[in-house]
C-alpha cells in the first residue's frame, strides 16, 4: 500500500470520527433559561457577560441566576474553556474575587447534575444555566447563541 | 455598640453558613457566600525592625443576599499586635441593585481611588505579591483606604465594552489619617469620590482612574484635599500587568498648593505547562512626598525593586518568596526576604 493511499485512508478515517464528534449530542453545550424568560436569543458576547457575573440583569429587570454544573463533567468543560477561557483554578480565583471584591452579591449557584441543573432552571425564575443537548427535556427554554441553535453545525458551544 | 456590631457581624459570618452547609441542595437559592483569608509571614531583613514568624490578618469575609435585590456585604480582620490582637470591623455595605446600571448602597467601603484598594485589599491570596504596594499599604496615609457613607454604583455593557463607575459621597479622613470617620466627620465637610473603569472586549484590559476631594484633618487645621489616581491592567490569562499612578494634593489657608505622588508597577506571568503552579513577578515602586506640606509631615519618600516567586501548591493556598530592596527617606537601602504562606477557605458549597 502507497503512502498516499495510507494518508488518505487516515484523512478519511479523522473526517468520519470528528464529524462524528461534532454531532455528539454528550458534546453539545445547550443553554437553558427558565421558561418565562423572554430573551430568546443572546451574542456570544453578551452569554461571556452573563456567565462572568458583568450583567447581572435580564432586560425586563429580573435578576439573572446563574446555575453552573460542579466538578467533573464534560459540559463544564465546555463552559469553561469556551465562555471563560480559564482554567479550573482561574474560574474559582475570579468568582472569589468577583465576590470579595462586591460586584456579585453571590456566585454561580452550583448544580450537581444534569437533572438538577434542568430541575432549578424550570423552577427559579431568571435562571440560565448550561445542559448536555441530550438532557435539555422539557419544562427548559433553549437560548439561541449568535442566532444558532445546538443543532447549527456551526454552534460555537461544543 | 462596637462590641455589638462586632457581634452581629460574627454571627453573620459563622452562623448562617453553618446553617446553610447542614441542607442538602433544593430548589431555594443559597443565599450566603462566604471566605476566609489569611497569611503567615517569614521575615528577615538587615534592618533593626521586628522579623522572623509573624501572623499577618485574618480576614472573614461574607455576602448575604436578604432579598433578590438587597443584599449585605460583610468584613471583619483580626490582626497581631505585640501584645494582642486587633479586631476591625474593614466592611459593612448595604446594597440594594436597582439595575445593572444603578445600585444604591451605604456603609463602610474600601475606597475606589485606587484600584489595588478595592481589587486585593485584605485578600492577600488573592494578589501575586506578599504586600500591597506602599501606595496603598495597610495602615498607609499617602491614600484613604476605607471610606464612610454612601455610594451609587452600575456597569453598562455592550459587545464591545463594559463601563463600570463609582460615586460616592461620605465622611472622609478621621482624626487618625490612614482611618476612615467611622463616627461621623470631623470637620463637617463631606468627602465625595468618583471613579469609572472602562473594560474593552474580553481579553483582560482594563483602564480607570479616579477623583477624591475631602478635607483632611490635622493640628494646625483642614487642608483642602484633592487626589487623583489612574490606572492599567492587563490580565489577559497567564500574564498580569499592573500599573497605577497617585497624585494627592493639599492646600490649606496659604492658598499654596502641596502635591505628592506616587506609582508602582507590578508584573507577573504563570508558567506554562508543567510549572503552571509557579509565577514569577516583579514591582517597582516608588512615593515622592512633599516635604512642605503639614498633612504629610511624616511621610517618607519610598523606594522599592520587589521580584518574587508565588507558588500555588494547592486550589486555595499559595506559598510566595519575596525579595525587597527598600530605601525610606533618605536612609540606606535596606534589603529583605519574605516567605509568606496566604490561603482562603471557602465558606460556599462547590467553590
Amino acid at each position: 500500500m502507497s503512502w498516499s493511499r495510507l494518508f488518505l485512508i487516515a484523512l478519511f478515517g479523522l473526517l468520519v470520527s470528528s464529524a462524528g464528534y461534532a454531532q455528539n449530542p454528550t458534546n453539545t453545550v445547550a443553554i437553558v433559561v427558565h421558561p418565562a424568560t423572554k430573551t430568546d436569543n443572546l451574542s456570544f458576547d453578551e452569554l461571556r457577560r452573563i456567565f462572568r457575573g458583568e450583567r447581572q440583569f435580564w432586560a425586563d429587570g429580573s435578576r439573572i441566576t446563574l446555575l453552573v454544573r460542579a466538578p467533573v463533567s464534560q459540559e463544564r468543560t465546555v463552559v469553561l474553556s469556551k465562555i471563560y477561557r480559564m482554567t479550573e483554578d482561574q474560574f474559582r480565583q475570579y468568582w472569589i474575587a468577583k465576590m470579595f471584591r462586591a460586584e456579585v452579591a453571590a456566585g454561580p449557584k452550583i448544580v450537581y447534575s444534569s437533572e438538577m441543573a434542568r430541575e432549578l432552571v424550570t423552577v427559579i425564575p431568571g435562571a440560565i444555566g448550561f445542559l448536555p443537548l441530550n438532557a435539555v427535556g422539557g419544562g427548559v427554554k433553549v437560548i439561541k447563541i449568535d442566532n444558532m441553535l445546538p443543532s447549527d453545525p456551526r454552534y460555537p458551544l461544543r | 455598640m462596637r462590641h455589638r456590631c462586632l457581634l452581629t457581624l460574627a454571627l453573620m459570618l459563622f452562623a448562617v453558613p453553618q446553617a446553610i452547609i447542614g441542607q442538602e441542595p433544593t430548589a431555594q437559592v443559597q443565599n450566603f457566600h462566604g471566605f476566609l483569608f489569611g497569611d503567615v509571614v517569614y521575615v528577615a531583613r538587615d534592618a533593626a525592625t521586628t522579623d522572623g514568624f509573624l501572623i499577618g490578618q485574618m480576614v472573614a469575609h461574607g455576602n448575604v443576599r436578604l432579598s433578590p435585590r438587597l443584599t449585605l456585604f460583610g468584613e471583619l480582620s483580626g490582626t497581631a499586635r505585640p501584645d494582642s490582637y486587633a479586631f476591625e470591623v474593614e466592611r459593612v455595605i448595604l446594597r440594594y441593585d436597582f439595575l445593572d446600571v444603578f445600585k444604591l448602597s451605604a456603609g463602610r467601603y474600601h475606597t475606589p481611588v485606587s484600584y489595588w484598594n478595592t481589587a486585593y485589599h485584605h485578600g492577600l491570596w488573592l494578589q501575586t505579591s506578599v504586600a500591597r504596594p506602599e501606595i496603598i499599604k495597610i495602615g498607609g496615609r499617602f491614600m484613604p483606604g476605607h471610606f464612610i457613607g454612601a455610594m451609587a454604583e452600575g456597569t453598562l455593557t455592550t459587545s464591545a465594552l463594559s463601563f463600570t463607575y463609582q460615586a460616592g459621597v461620605g465622611n472622609g479622613r478621621g482624626a487618625v489619617l490612614s482611618r476612615g470617620g467611622d463616627a461621623g466627620d470631623l470637620n463637617r465637610n463631606r468627602a465625595s469620590v468618583f471613579a469609572a473603569q472602562i473594560r474593552p472586549g474580553h481579553f483582560g484590559l482594563q483602564l480607570g482612574g479616579s477623583v477624591y476631594f475631602d478635607q483632611a484633618p490635622t493640628l494646625l487645621g483642614n487642608f483642602d484635599e484633592r487626589i487623583a489616581s489612574g490606572h492599567f491592567v492587563f490580565e489577559p490569562g497567564d500574564a498580569e500587568l499592573i500599573a497605577e499612578y497617585s497624585q494627592v494634593q493639599h492646600e490649606g489657608s496659604d492658598d499654596v498648593e502641596r502635591a505628592s505622588d506616587g506609582w508602582y508597577a507590578h508584573a507577573g506571568y504563570r508558567l506554562p505547562g508543567a510549572l503552571s503552579k509557579f509565577k514569577p513577578y516583579v514591582r517597582a515602586e516608588r512615593l515622592d512626598s512633599n516635604a512642605a506640606d503639614p498633612v504629610f509631615a511624616t511621610l517618607e519618600d519610598y523606594r522599592a525593586i520587589i521580584g518574587g516567586l508565588r507558588f500555588d501548591f494547592d486550589g486555595l493556598a499559595a506559598l510566595k518568596g519575596e525579595y525587597r530592596r527598600e530605601r525610606f527617606g533618605n536612609g540606606p537601602d535596606v534589603d529583605g526576604l519574605y516567605l509568606q504562606v496566604a490561603f482562603a477557605v471557602s465558606l460556599s458549597r462547590g467553590m
